[in-house]
């Protein structure tokens, strides 16, 4: 689509050009900024822009070439890949950035090892290089090491410790190994360095809520609501108050102290569930039923309980 | 005792698995309640009509899977479905066999559906033209998932699920496809997916 209208703007007027190629260039570092990997959008917006607008990108051309690479690779367009590859080789020679990035192209083409041998040559010189240790262990999850992957990257922690996106990557390791109790540690590490952090305390409720039993599920309920408290709108942090208060109470082993204060909180997550499903659904004849839906299951959850 | 698929169903599940080719996609599959268990019923297969994409990426916590499930079990109920098969895609592509959690979900499916199936997507031989069905499909029996060849007579109408899947993926439908995830992000997304629905009725 962005291609027929720039190419009829063409022949109009040369100020909405530029207009068109500013948002290009902008949308592509927006989700550079928010680390989005909408890989097929950055190639149909990256290749237009560095095939047609390269003179006017200035030094913002060599961040563009590596963002678009990397985008081609998700992509499988081994060619735009190494058009990118190329310039940023002819540009800096010698980078260990584009070194890395040379690692990547030969993951994408599953050749392990070369990339193995690549990354090697780039800690060679520089040990504390994080980028290609991270790809080192990368490798091992695309061959599905997890166990070997879980070690490499603990003792990568060891010495960088405060690399969030490691944490963050360890605790998934951990989840789909149900190692639920080493999840929760990864989490609560990154919730220490983030208190304001929502999705991390949502996150580590809803390992908490997995892991089950009475303790960690009146701890999943604490953290849920706090991650409400600091993001209100956090659905998921909404609906698993909701949940962990429910199965609190239906639980024979609490008291009636602790049933009717887990009731309480139940009723008022119910309550918000409502209201955001009345407010989105309004005007949208289809989502009636999702309100429906809803209300409908938390009526019967409400049975369950009492 | 074996389920059948319709087009809806395979389109949706395979744009999901497009949509999120980096990661795992999981989700369910309903099919229409039957009136009555007829004494041969084991000859007439089951049809799945319709796929809810669930989750994107981490799939193994039990929150939000546990709120899809009710409140997907209660849509089920007003629209006269029930809950048949669970689907799953793995992250890495070669691995197509169904893990721990698949085992999980399909037994909790099981439970309340004796023909429930657990479907995984073989990623590997995903193309485009979807010129093969890349499902594996296991049914429950005696406590243990065996494994059962798919091909054309799983389907409806293979021929149609082919070209009509083929179609939305080189139109690049999966981009508005819904999935749960989506929805809690913002309750406004339509976990039905009723665009989709037209587009595939549209092409029939």
């Amino acid at each position: 689509m962005l291609r027929k209208v720039a190419k009829l703007l063409y022949f109009d007027n040369w100020n909405v050009l530029i207009i068109v190629f500013t948002e290009m260039r902008d949308k592509l570092r927006k989700w550079r900024e928010d680390n989005h990997r909408n890989s097929e959008q950055i190639v149909d917006v990256g290749e237009e822009l560095i095939n047609e607008h390269a003179s006017k990108l200035g030094d913002d051309i060599w961040i563009i070439y590596e963002q678009v690479m990397i985008a081609a690779l998700d992509c499988s367009r081994d060619d735009l890949a190494w058009t990118c590859l190329q310039e940023l080789k002819r540009q800096f020679p010698g980078s260990q950035r584009v070194k890395r990035l040379a690692g990547m192209r030969l993951e994408a083409l599953e050749k392990y090892e070369d990339a193995s041998k690549q990354y090697d040559s780039i800690l060679q010189d520089d040990p504390t290089n994080t980028a290609a240790r991270k790809r080192k262990i990368s490798i091992l999850k695309a061959q599905g090491k997890s166990a070997e992957a879980i070690r490499e990257l603990n003792e990568y922690l060891e010495q960088f410790v405060g690399d969030q996106e490691a944490w963050h990557e360890l605790s998934e390791l951990y989840i789909n190994e149900h190692d639920y109790g080493k999840a929760a540690f990864c989490l609560e590490e990154l919730m220490m360095t983030n208190p304001h952090n929502h999705l991390y305390c949502e996150q580590y409720a809803e390992v908490k809520y997995t892991q089950g039993g009475l303790e960690n599920l009146e701890l999943s309920r604490k953290y849920f609501a706090q991650a409400l408290k600091l993001n209100n709108r956090n659905m998921r942090a909404l609906f698993g108050l909701y949940m962990s208060a429910s199965h609190i109470a239906a639980c024979p082993k609490v008291n009636a102290t602790v049933k009717k204060a887990n009731v309480k909180y139940a009723a008022w997550a119910t309550n918000q569930i409502n209201r955001a499903y009345q407010l989105a659904g309004r005007g949208t004849k289809e989502n009636k039923c999702s309100v429906k839906a809803v209300e409908e299951m938390l009526e019967s959850m409400q049975i369950t309980m009492s | 005792m074996s389920i059948k698929l319709t087009t809806q169903a395979y389109c949706k599940m395979l744009l999901h698995a497009a949509k999120y080719p980096h990661c795992a996609v999981n989700g369910l599959l309903v099919a229409e309640k039957q009136k009555e268990k007829k004494k041969d019923s084991h000859s007439t297969p089951i049809l799945c009509v319709d796929c809810i994409p669930l989750f994107h990426g981490t799939l193994a916590l039990a929150p939000m899977l546990e709120v899809a499930l009710t409140l997907i079990d209660t849509w089920c109920k007003e629209n006269k479905y029930v809950i048949a098969g669970y689907y799953q895609a793995n992250e890495r592509t070669k691995d197509f066999r169904p893990n721990q959690f698949a085992e999980k979900v399909g037994a909790r499916i099981a439970e309340n559906f004796s023909e429930a199936a657990m479907i995984m997507v073989d990623s590997t031989r995903f193309t485009m033209g979807c010129y093969e069905p890349i499902l594996t499909i296991y049914d429950h029996h005696e406590n243990k998932w065996k494994c059962r060849d798919c091909n054309a007579d799983c389907f409806e109408d293979w021929c149609e699920a082919q070209k009509i899947t083929s179609a939305l993926l080189e139109g690049r439908s999966y981009e508005s496809l819904i999935d749960f995830d989506n929805h809690l992000d913002d309750l406004r997304n339509d976990w039905t997916n009723p665009e989709i629905n037209k587009s595939v009725l549209h092409l029939c």
